[in-house]
């Protein structure tokens, strides 16, 4: 059995969209990506769904959500950990032989959700809820740890913020921000040491949706034609605790990039032609280029990543749609020269506890 | 070609109100150590996890999954959480299957746990499921609602309270021999009656507890069945249904998805059966473990999943039709979600309740020569349902 993406859709970036309720932006994305598919939603067998109550605000969102997301009459499953999550048990579920045709959807409204809140919940009320670790905290633990494990500097963290915002910029599907400069950046007020605000992507409203098709639906219908293969997929958790030695190890993203790789049949990251990382500030992507050996700094997040658009939830789902168009040779003013293969990266929980890596190539193969 | 998926071990705790002598994390791991208690097994012989977690407003800790990674040997492993509201265990059963199906992995714990008495009122935090412009401000609850349908449900087929209360005294009683159950006990249709009205025509009695603790079950490909179970039990067919969230949609006569007579149901477990090759389902299938947190929710499961004609279940329950002993079909035997609901992992007791029948290990619940047997699941206000057919014999598919 193999998997391909037969269509991709991202809703316009936001910082706030209030013109259209959360459900209304699902139904619209959701449209749109089975329009480029070509394919109807009565074709639908599968939906796999990546969404959070917490950040949704308000229980089984999915009951709201799922007929907007294509969801009627389907075989729908939600998964809470990440949109990129939804993907990883699509394409199982590909593999199985459980869909032959089946839409991932993942989409959040940071502006309506007090994002802070919702990572403070996630403390254990014993030990970890007390100290008030939230998102930023999270980030900065890790921005620490990781400053120390690979000697990543203030500055450096700072380039790679400003060289994002300009790739960012160029991006026809993300926000367009103002590129700031290096100084500013470091002039900016810390959230928590050693995090300064401008380091940090800004959060926006979005949603994102791809239609997988397997090989046995495209040679019933060989009038649709595949964007992408998904070659491989691998994702992977680290322990709870926020210690030095598990905020350094990056174990579960060093899983799940050496998982997706070896499903591809790849050795490392020289054999990708990009390489979209979830990077939540620049030491992120300070860490994440190290623990994935990826020296091409040309193939890094061409889309701009999280500093494009930053829907807390989906943001690696929308890197998997970013590197479905660079294989497509579709990503418009972002697009990389003659791309064979893409790696989209996505990240979720605690100082980045869990991480996906989905692999894709060219759907007709890799010359 | 797929893997074969079988269950290699199970297991689940005592389900209570409270569990004040363990916290949520613990109750994970107690279920986690037990599964692979039972399996033989090692945290090193797992090589993915699925975590069963329902809302965490009942709790109020957001994915407490991720808290409790530690507990279960999850670190390190490819981990994800499913939740379809009260369908969760089936759905995370289902997503368990997939990702030994697939060849991805060997083997997979489906892992759980629910606290959902922490909250004062459940049904408070479920009237949040409802839309906030349309229906929130009216006071729908799972209770309520749940009231309307059998309501119209006794209505159309002619039937009477004292007929869904005949539900209840089987449940309680079959729950005698649950060890993990949370109300058993003898009960007469009078009492069931006599119990306080809730919402019209659901007395307390009609309806389930709430229930804390934790499941696990373990599933694999069949070198590890070979390797683990010498009496494995095989998932032969899975297949979950979702409708609209609009429950005036599946009201109206032109419908596709009737309400009242459930039709989601029918659908998903036509798809189940076609794969597990079941064609009689009261000729094939020796037990179900449904979802039931209500007694109206029993017959019509009993009637969509092809046990019997639409209307007929409660008249069939007054002649014992679905008594474990001497039944056509073993209905429940461990009381089923009307004796314990804890919502987080509802569905996985039910496939485990399910599975033990086939292994042999359901205790004294036990039914004789199960060859196959049904669990169900079902969230939202009977918007997502599931269903899992586990057999004797691995079915190629």
């Amino acid at each position: 059995m193999s998997v391909y993406v037969l269509g991709v859709a991202t809703h316009p970036a936001s910082l706030s969209e209030s013109r259209l309720r959360l459900e209304e932006m699902a139904y619209h994305t959701a449209r749109a990506a089975l329009d480029a598919a070509g394919v109807t939603r009565r074709q639908l067998d599968s939906l796999t769904l990546g969404a959070c109550d917490e950040l949704d605000g308000r229980p089984i969102s999915s009951m709201l959500m799922s007929a907007p997301a294509g969801g009627y009459g389907t075989d729908e499953i939600k998964v809470t950990d990440s949109g990129a999550s939804a993907l990883c048990l699509a394409y199982a579920r590909f593999l199985a032989g459980e869909s032959q045709l089946g839409l991932v959807m993942s989409w959040c409204k940071s502006s309506k959700t007090d994002v802070e809140t919702v990572m403070r919940l996630r403390g254990d009320p014993f030990y970890t809820r007390p100290l008030g670790i939230g998102a930023a905290i999270g980030d900065a633990l890790f921005a620490q740890a990781i400053g120390e494990e690979f000697g990543v500097t203030e500055n450096e963290a700072t380039r790679r913020v400003v060289n994002a915002y300009a790739r960012a910029a160029r991006n026809p599907r993300g926000m367009a921000h103002p590129v700031p400069t290096a100084e500013s950046v470091n002039a900016a007020s810390f959230d928590a040491l050693p995090l300064r605000s401008a380091q940090r992507a800004p959060l926006t409203d979005g949603a994102v949706a791809l239609v997988l098709a397997s090989d046995v639906f495209l040679n019933a219908n060989p009038y649709c034609t595949p964007l992408a293969h998904v070659a491989g997929a691998g994702w992977a958790s680290d322990s709870y605790r926020l210690d030095s030695a598990r905020l350094r190890s990056m174990s579960s993203a060093r899983t799940a990039w050496r998982t997706a790789l070896q499903q591809a049949g790849l050795q490392s990251a020289a054999d990708l032609d990009a390489v979209e990382l979830e990077s939540q500030t620049g030491y992120h992507e300070a860490a994440y280029v190290r623990a994935f050996g990826i020296e091409r700094e040309e193939a890094l997040s061409p889309s701009g990543g999280a500093f494009a658009q930053n829907p807390i939830f989906c943001t690696g789902l929308i890197n998997a749609a970013e590197a479905v168009l660079q294989v497509a040779g579709q990503a418009g003013a972002v697009q990389r020269p003659n791309v064979r293969r893409a790696a989209a990266h996505g990240c979720h929980g605690y100082a980045q506890q869990g991480n996906v890596v989905i692999v894709f190539e060219r759907a007709g193969g890799v010359q | 070609m797929n893997e074969t998926v079988a269950v290699l071990g199970t297991f689940q705790t005592e389900f209570k109100t409270h569990h004040p002598e363990h916290t949520f994390a613990e109750q994970a791991q107690l279920a986690a150590v037990g599964a692979l208690q039972d399996a033989g097994m090692t945290p090193d012989d797992i090589d993915a996890i699925v975590f069963s977690l329902a809302p965490t407003y009942f709790m109020g800790v957001a994915d407490a999954d991720r808290w409790s990674i530690d507990y279960i040997f999850g670190a390190g492993k490819p981990m994800l959480r499913v939740h379809t509201g009260g369908a969760t265990g089936g759905s995370a059963v289902q997503a368990g299957y997939n990702l030994v199906r697939s060849g991805l992995y060997r083997s997979v714990l489906i892992v759980g746990a629910e606290r959902i008495a922490e909250t004062p009122d459940a049904q408070n935090v479920l009237n949040l499921i409802f839309d906030v412009f349309y229906e929130r401000d009216m006071p729908l609850s799972t209770n309520t609602t749940v009231g309307l349908w059998a309501t119209r449900y006794l209505d159309r087929y002619g039937l009477t309270q004292e007929d869904m209360a005949r539900v209840v005294v089987r449940a309680r009683r079959n729950a005698l021999k649950n060890p993990h159950a949370h109300l058993k006990g003898n009960v007469t249709v009078e009492d069931v009656m006599a119990s306080r009205m809730i919402s019209y025509p659901l007395k307390l009695f009609d309806i389930c507890p709430r229930s804390s603790g934790s499941a696990a079950m373990i599933v694999g490909n069949m070198a590890m069945a070979k390797r683990f179970r010498s009496r494995p039990a095989f998932i032969n067919g899975v297949a979950s249904r979702t409708t609209t969230y609009w429950i005036g949609d599946r009201m109206t006569p032109s419908t596709d998805a009737d309400f009242i007579d459930f039709d989601l149901a029918e659908a998903a477990a036509r798809e189940c059966y076609r794969i597990a090759g079941i064609t009689d389902p009261l000729k094939q299938i020796q037990v179900t473990e449904f979802y039931d947190p209500y007694s109206i929710m029993t017959p019509v499961q009993l009637e969509r999943l092809g046990f019997c004609a639409s209307g007929m279940a409660l008249r069939l329950e007054r002649d014992g039709y679905w008594n474990v002993e001497d039944g056509a079909v073993a209905v429940n035997p461990s009381g089923g979600t009307l004796c314990t609901n804890p919502i987080a992992v509802t569905g996985l007791v039910r496939a485990i309740d399910a599975a033990d029948q086939v292994m042999g290990k359901a205790g004294a619940m036990q039914v004789s020569n199960v060859r196959n047997a049904l669990s169900s699941a079902v969230g939202g206000i009977a918007q997502f349902f599931n269903c899992t057919v586990f057999g004797a014999e691995p079915r190629s598919h």
